[in-house]
């Protein structure tokens, strides 16, 4: 068993607990390379790419498109060719239960379950172990070794692993009457608790006496001396450098010792529980699309928004001549500098916000009460492909125009690249989506939860409109601002537009 | 009408642009590439790759001639240069249908045209019939490239004075040729046409020939020049050339005389500059260098918002595989990758494809010594390598740089047969840092001419075993 290997959820961040497999890349029977791309995986709103930790062939997929298991949790086996398939699904049937998850499982066991008597009666010791199910779940983690098979005694004659002679000997366990499942019937302490249970006596299940043993440190490990390979590894599986036996040359923790407290941090145990995933394609005419992390979160918070937030809009034309003229002159003047419009709104919102605080707020339902921010995060819609984002520019009543403006190339580039931080997109005070560069005139925008407000820009256009009696032309983008009236009142919200209005037309005051 | 909106616009498509704009794609964004000429650029067109097609021909003709040694009569050759050009033109057909597939597969889109910047994150490509488009990202990639530089005393006339590019397609083999320029590409073609047959001059202004590698190198590879027969001048100068019944009469000045020499062709190689005009970078204000590359930061950015530059037309040194690494950076870094890591230009290696090859990365002895860095040499001789013996090729040495406190390699510096390809090794031990001590415990194969590699690194610590 030695040549299978498992593929986990990986830990790719500090908040990531839990990761769902968007897609495979590669089909059960293909061989990888280290390094290969495995299967993309969502977190929260990111994808990423599961890389082949080692080389193999992909054997058994555990966990299918959609599903979503935490960090650690099983979702392939791999094992060369030589490898039966019959020895996979052993293999599998004696993992956890993330991977008995599956809806197959319980058909599969009761297969297990009939081939174990048959196996006993051949008195194939190898096939026992392999294909028998624990009959007795362990109490308390207590041993209670039946005298049949008490009498512990050493003999040249024995071939055992060290840590199941130590024990046998602790537990006064005659090595003698157990049958080893190892190579050359190698007796491992797995096989020293089913001949005591098999017996009718107690031996505490192997997976959590070494659970309860794993120590993990979490203190820094980036000044650890290791390898480049070695502190990879160690981040790929969650380990600590500093839990690491120091191994390597000139002092450095290796490959070999981080693999090492892998091992021991996830032994193979025998469970109860077996899961071959035998597919059964369901026959249908609809293509069902698993929906993505992003997708997901997108229907449950505007949903949510949409249903708890009492919305009403207001909605306000803007004269943005001044605004353009004086992008023109700075995009024109300053070869560091290429300003939107949009960078520019942002500004001006950004200020208002401080004007009128009121709107600059979260809602803080559990506790019934408005947060209120000193400065404003504005999120600000990206589209990108198959979903949105919303980025944050932190502290814009703080930043220049420039530092907007290279804050937004940098952030909707990332968003499109999916390589924003969670803290860049989550949060926020105060949210802008813009769809002017769609054409779009005017809209209605969901409020962004649990912000108070949301603010919808249009295009800019040439429109007709009547000062002083006059019909004249003017470029005007229309702005519909959006309130949860839970938390603003319209007086608010109109106050809040008639400053962000100030500001757009008198674009002076949003440099001082 | 077809798409103009992007998230990335690559102009130039050599080897710093391909790699720029398919790794963009992979890594999500929308990109379009825009190239003037061909696909792959200088390097896969009339560089890199198209030389060594003509010089693995050179290498053959040097065989024949020591045929002999393994017991071969070869009989008079016959030799048609026609053939070899046909050869290395069909290499680049080859690659630059690679370089298409490539773009295609990734969903790059390519346009055929000349780009002009027209404002920040705009151009405008006009194709050959005239035809203009104007496109927009928020990001643009120059990688422009370079071309060879040219002095008014020696006119390029495609005729009798050739650029790299006429080098490249001789319709017959001239009898004599003057190489003006001692650096990788006039030393390459220089190598070439005289083991192809064609009697050979190499001149340079400076003292040593490959100026800018280690002398010790520079000294060795002048010797075997010479040795085929090849006449090197250095500290010397082409005062003025002449044509005159179909052969270039040429004044030739150096530290003891003034001399004129006939030749039937003169080949300038000494130098490149950027191709920066024509693309609208004076209407952005985009700063260049003093030696008139765009100026860029540690990630390629130039002072213009959302303009970056890589490659060549960014500034020395202008190789290939710098344009690609610089292209990795800059897109990376656009994109968010985390731990991007700005180039590096003491782990750029240098190869130049002479007979003997030359191969070097890092410090030479005497910049390292002009740092006042304590530094231990490593030396060692090919005609110690067993290999080197046996293929009947044993002229040439590693050296190497190790700083005598920490035992870093400083610097490798190799001369020999398919050094070219050793100098990778050196190149990983010196990014992964390690010291002469570590290097001493990797075991390398046995027979390799790498082992030379090994004894060098011994050498350097009083420790080679088969010297």
């Amino acid at each position: 068993m030695s040549e299978i290997k498992t593929l986990e959820i990986p830990k790719w961040g500090l908040s990531m607990e839990e990761g769902t497999i968007a897609q495979w890349l590669i089909k059960e029977g293909d061989s990888f390379n280290k390094g290969d791309e495995i299967c993309e995986i969502e977190t929260t709103k990111i994808v990423n790419v599961l890389e082949a930790p080692f080389a193999g062939t992909l054997r058994k997929i555990l966990a299918k498109d959609g599903d979503t298991l935490p960090v650690g949790g099983l979702i392939a086996v791999c094992a060369e060719s030589e490898v039966s398939d019959a020895e996979i699904a052993t293999f599998i049937a004696s993992l956890g239960s993330s991977a008995a998850k599956a809806p197959e499982a319980s058909s599969e066991q009761s297969k297990a379950e009939t081939s174990a008597p048959v196996a006993e009666k051949a008195e194939q010791p190898r096939s026992v172990a392999a294909s028998a199910p624990v009959p007795v779940k362990a109490a308390k983690g207590d041993y209670a070794v039946p005298e049949s098979l008490q009498g512990y005694q050493t003999s040249d004659e024995l071939f055992t692993t060290p840590h199941a002679l130590k024990l046998a000997e602790k537990h006064n366990v005659n090595l003698a009457k157990v049958s080893g499942s190892g190579r050359e019937g190698r007796i491992s302490v797995q096989d020293i608790q089913k001949a005591v249970q098999d017996a009718g006596g107690q031996w505490p299940d192997v997976k959590q006496q070494t659970q309860a043993r794993v120590v993990k440190s979490t203190a820094d490990d980036s000044r650890v001396s290791a390898t480049p390979v070695a502190r990879r590894l160690a981040k790929q599986w969650g380990i600590n450098l500093n839990d690491c036996r120091v191994s390597g040359t000139r002092g450095r923790v290796c490959k070999e010792d981080v693999e090492a407290v892998y091992y021991r941090n996830n032994p193979t145990s025998v469970n109860e529980q077996s899961a071959q995933c035998a597919v059964a394609q369901p026959q249908s005419t609809v293509t069902t699309v698993a929906m993505n992390g992003m997708r997901k979160a997108i229907a449950s918070r505007l949903q949510a928004a949409k249903r708890n937030a009492p919305h009403f809009r207001l909605v306000v034309d803007l004269n943005v001549e001044a605004m353009q003229k004086l992008r023109k002159q700075i995009n024109e003047t300053v070869p560091q500098v290429k300003l939107s419009i949009n960078d520019m709104l942002i500004k001006a919102a950004a200020a208002a916000l401080i004007k009128v605080p009121e709107v600059n707020v979260q809602f803080d339902e559990a506790t019934q009460s408005i947060l209120q921010f000193s400065q404003a995060d504005i999120s600000v819609a990206v589209a990108i492909p198959n979903g949105l984002i919303t980025p944050i520019v932190k502290a814009a009543n703080q930043k220049s125009l420039a530092q907007i403006s290279d804050d937004m190339r940098d952030l909707a580039t990332r968003a499109k690249t999916g390589k924003l931080q969670p803290d860049e997109f989550q949060g926020g005070s105060f949210s802008i989506s813009n769809l002017g560069m769609l054409g779009i005139k005017q809209f209605d925008a969901i409020i962004n939860p649990p912000q108070g407000a949301i603010m919808a820009l249009g295009a800019s256009e040439s429109r007709a409109v009547v000062e002083n009696g006059n019909v004249v032309v003017r470029e005007i983008v229309t702005a519909t601002l959006s309130c949860d009236h839970r938390v603003i009142d319209g007086a608010v919200g109109a106050k809040f537009l008639a400053s962000f209005k100030q500001f757009v037309e008198n674009p002076a005051l949003i440099l001082v | 009408m077809s798409e103009t909106q992007f998230d990335l616009i690559v102009i130039g498509a050599g080897p710093g642009g391909y790699v720029a704009a398919i790794r963009a794609a992979q890594l999500g964004l929308k990109t379009v590439i825009v190239e003037e000429q061909h696909l792959g650029g200088i390097c896969l067109n009339w560089g890199c790759i198209p030389t060594k097609a003509l010089l693995a021909g050179a290498e053959l003709a040097t065989q024949f001639k020591h045929a002999g040694q393994f017991g071969f009569q070869v009989p008079q050759l016959d030799f048609d240069i026609q053939k070899l050009v046909q050869h290395s033109r069909q290499v680049s057909a080859q690659l630059v249908q690679g370089i298409d597939y490539l773009l295609k597969k990734n969903q790059v889109t390519v346009f055929n045209g000349r780009a002009q910047l027209t404002a920040k994150e705009k151009i405008e490509v006009t194709d050959a019939q005239g035809n203009s488009q104007a496109l927009s990202a928020p990001h643009i990639i120059l990688a422009t490239g370079a071309k060879a530089r040219h002095v008014p005393q020696l006119p390029v006339d495609g005729a009798y004075v050739w650029s790299y590019k006429e080098a490249l397609v001789p319709e017959q083999l001239p009898k004599s040729l003057l190489v003006v320029g001692s650096g990788a590409i006039g030393s390459e073609f220089a190598s070439l046409y005289q083991d192809l047959g064609c009697q050979v001059t190499l001149i340079d202004l400076a003292k040593q020939i490959l100026p800018t590698e280690d002398a010790e190198v520079a000294q060795f590879v002048r010797k075997q020049f010479e040795q085929k027969g090849m006449k090197v001048l250095t500290d010397a100068v082409v005062q003025s050339i002449q044509i005159e019944n179909g052969q270039v009469h040429c004044v030739i000045e150096t530290a003891n005389d003034v001399q004129t020499i006939i030749f039937d062709h003169v080949l300038s190689a000494i130098g490149v500059q950027p191709n920066t005009e024509g693309l609208g970078l004076e209407c952005l204000g985009v700063e260049l260098n003093p030696q008139g590359f765009v100026a860029i930061d540690d990630y390629c950015k130039t002072n213009v918002a959302g303009l970056y530059a890589i490659g060549d037309v960014a500034g020395a040194p202008c190789l290939a595989h710098k344009a690609s690494h610089e292209a990795m950076i800059c897109v990376e870094k656009i994109a968010g990758v985390a731990n991007v890591h700005s180039l590096d230009r003491s782990q750029i290696p240098g190869c130049i494809f002479t007979h003997p090859q030359v191969a070097s990365i890092g410090l030479t002895e005497s910049a390292a010594k002009a740092q006042n860095l304590p530094v231990r040499i490593g030396k060692f001789s090919l005609t110690a390598n067993g290999k080197a013996l046996a293929i009947g090729d044993a002229c040439g040495f590693v050296k190497t740089v190790i700083h005598a406190e920490t035992g870093e390699l400083l610097g490798a510096h190799m001369v020999g047969h398919e050094v070219t390809e050793h100098i990778q090794g050196f190149a990983i031990a010196k990014y992964l840092e390690a010291t002469d001590e570590s290097l001493a415990q990797v075991i390398f194969p046995h027979p390799t001419l790498s082992e030379a590699m090994h004894e060098s690194i011994l050498a350097s610590m009083q420790r080679a075993i088969h010297m």
